[in-house]
């Protein structure tokens, strides 16, 4: 079996360039009236061999983000505005063919459910099979081959004989590791993990989760960890991005985020994590409110009524907060009145 | 085994339905063949003759016990084995059924589909609008019309009847027209049933996922969307067989075909029990056979099912 954790350290990097880089993107449904908008000037970056965590609760954006990046966004929706830059090249100008060739190969994804993720009336060989020849011209002898060399490298037992077992027949964590195996068969230089390990049980989410770090630093590619788990983030993440109706609320490097959290969001969030060393008649705090619904959306700080920074301020309701540097190089945060979280409780 | 129990205990079960339903019709065989004239002794005597004037149970025990050595009797009016006369009009039932329903397959499965993948857009709208009137219209007025059009006007086929001769050829043009109308009112339950089960099977998650991993939409839709399809598909036309068959026999009557049908409709008015029900129980047979048949194929396209 393959140790991925004891491999050689990883390949020689740009640390600078990165691969997959989204520039304000806009994604709407369209209406008779005024578009209800998705996301809005949505700007991510994502670097070889490093992680980015994409944080926020159900509904954010976040997995929309990268559905709209690769031109899956189930319709209505559509991309409005913005870029996405993969190796230079713009892919909301792609042809949907050009796209469908590039995911799966360049960009891959792998799914929150891996129960349903994976079509029960085909075996695991006949799947994988079917992914690898969407995109190299060759052999079934070669694909199954390859395909099975997949397995061994996401560490499953016996990869000859599970090539030929129905999904039914493997557990939840097998399910998901066939997953990762054929997101990875092509080499991707991004890989998108939305919510990998949600469905899985806790010791399973561990192993999953290794595995994939594993695979980024044995191959340098650029993985996205879309999460709700802050826990995962603070073990795994290099770069965080926090999403909230929407729209980036703040991005960093996970230690400065961690440390002192630039947006309110964030630190409600922070507190909201159940802490083992916290006293038992304690209640877990919560952020109140409720998500926004994104199709009315306040005009100004969607967060402005859940925000307990907020106190009597006016502009936090009629100005939309601008994604702007604050403090250590990189950090980013949209909220106007960062500055006072310092002296607030 | 299990199997072959639930077989014998649908086929036990059919010919006790058949044998009380067809004595729920009023008249009896005797009136039928001695006509109106008839003396009340005449048709006392015949009544005895044929075991009718015995009791209900009777009746249906010895029924029972003839029809387990596979003897169903003889038709009252030929003096005929029942099971003899109806073995003989199955073949151009069967012929008939088989290439309705084959098709039905052939129109509905690609419709439904194409339907799926255009879902609200103008094709669709059409197509269904013609399924939904498919159904809508009895098979018996699709026939009426299709004789007056395509043999009638155009000459396309010939009206009425079966070949007279041997020859393939004139067979099936006879065979053409019937089989067509059989298979047109069909194929709108095929092709509705088919664009919904492909409806359903293009919104799986496994079919999102193959998309995302590039996967080019035709083997998308035809190979991974469709094999899934497949289940209610097959159950749909399992049904439709059984439907098939009863419009087969009006079919029959409208193209004045010789068949199980006409032979079957014979026996009712004469109220010739044993015909009747030697020709609804192998009716029922091949029913219960053609949905075996596709519970094996169930097995072929849902792995599931299998034992471990």
């Amino acid at each position: 079996m393959l140790d991925v954790a004891t491999q050689p350290s990883p390949v020689t990097l740009d640390r600078d360039a990165p691969i997959l880089e989204i520039r304000r993107l806009r994604t709407e449904v369209p209406t008779s009236h005024d578009p209800i908008v998705l996301l809005d000037d949505v700007s991510l970056q994502v670097h070889a061999g490093r992680m980015l965590a994409v944080v926020g609760e159900s509904g954010s954006g976040k997995s929309m983000t990268f559905l709209s990046a690769l031109g899956i966004a189930p319709p209505p929706c559509r991309v409005a505005a913005g870029s996405v830059l993969f190796e230079g090249k713009d892919l909301t100008r792609f042809s949907p063919e050009e796209l469908r060739r590039l995911r799966g190969a360049g960009i891959s994804m792998v799914f929150q459910d891996p129960l349903t993720a994976l079509n029960p009336v085909f075996t695991i060989g006949q799947q994988m099979v079917e992914v690898i020849r969407a995109h190299r011209a060759i052999g079934r002898r070669a694909a199954w081959a390859h395909a099975t060399d997949m397995l061994a490298r996401v560490q499953i037992p016996d990869p000859p004989g599970r090539m030929h077992a129905y999904p039914h027949q493997l557990s939840g964590g097998m399910r998901q590791r066939v997953l990762i195996a054929m997101a990875i068969a092509l080499d991707p230089r991004v890989l998108i993990a939305d919510e990998p390990t949600t469905a899985l049980d806790v010791t399973v989410q561990a192993q999953i989760l290794e595995l994939l770090d594993g695979l980024r630093r044995e191959t340098g590619m650029g993985l996205v960890l879309i999460t709700h788990d802050l826990g995962l983030v603070a073990r795994y993440a290099d770069q965080v991005a926090v999403m909230y109706g929407g729209r980036v609320v703040e991005a960093a490097a996970a230690g400065p985020l961690f440390a002192t959290p630039r947006h309110p969001y964030t630190r409600a969030l922070f507190r909201s994590i159940p802490r083992l060393d916290a006293a038992l008649e304690e209640d877990l705090p919560t952020i109140p409110g409720h998500p926004p619904n994104i199709a009315e959306l306040p005009p100004g700080c969607a967060f402005a009524p859940r925000c307990w920074l907020r106190g009597a301020r006016a502009d936090c309701e009629t100005e939309r907060p601008p994604l702007v540097a604050v403090g250590e190089a990189g950090h980013r945060s949209a909220c106007l009145h960062w500055p006072d979280m310092a002296h607030a409780a | 085994m299990q199997t072959l129990v639930q077989l014998i205990v649908m086929v036990f079960g059919i010919c006790t339905l058949v044998f009380f339903l067809i004595r729920l019709i009023p008249g009896d065989p005797a009136t039928a063949m001695l006509g109106d004239y008839a003396t009340p002794q005449a048709i006392a005597a015949l009544r005895a003759d044929l075991g009718l004037d015995q009791p209900l149970l009777v009746q249906y025990g010895r029924f029972l016990g003839h029809a387990v050595t596979g003897d169903l009797g003889a038709s009252v009016v030929t003096g005929q084995p029942a099971l003899d006369q109806i073995l003989d009009s199955l073949p151009a039932s069967a012929a008939l059924a088989l290439s309705g329903l084959a098709i039905a397959v052939l129109l509905g499965v690609p419709l439904g589909i194409v339907t799926a993948r255009r879902a609200g857009s103008w094709t669709d709208t059409l197509v269904m609008i013609g399924g939904l009137l498919g159904i809508s219209f009895p098979v018996f007025w699709l026939g009426l019309v299709s004789v007056l059009l395509l043999a009638h006007e155009i000459h396309l086929f010939p009206a009425l009847g079966a070949a007279s001769s041997d020859d393939l050829l004139d067979q099936l043009q006879h065979l053409a027209l019937p089989a067509l109308v059989l298979g047109v009112s069909t194929a709108a339950y095929i092709a509705r049933l088919t664009r919904s089960a492909m409806l359903e099977a293009l919104m799986q998650e496994h079919i999102r996922v193959a998309r995302a991993m590039g996967v080019p939409e035709r083997r998308v839709v035809y190979h991974l969307a469709l094999r899934n399809a497949m289940i209610p598909i097959l159950a749909i036309i399992g049904v439709t067989f059984a439907l098939s068959l009863g419009s087969a026999i009006l079919v029959e009557a409208v193209f004045s075909r010789p068949g199980l049908g006409s032979t079957i409709l014979k026996g009712i008015l004469a109220r010739d029990y044993q015909l009747v029900q030697a020709g609804v129980l192998v009716l029922a047979l091949a029913v219960v056979v053609v949905n075996s048949l596709i519970d094996v194929a169930y097995l072929a396209v849902d792995p599931r099912l299998r034992r471990a």
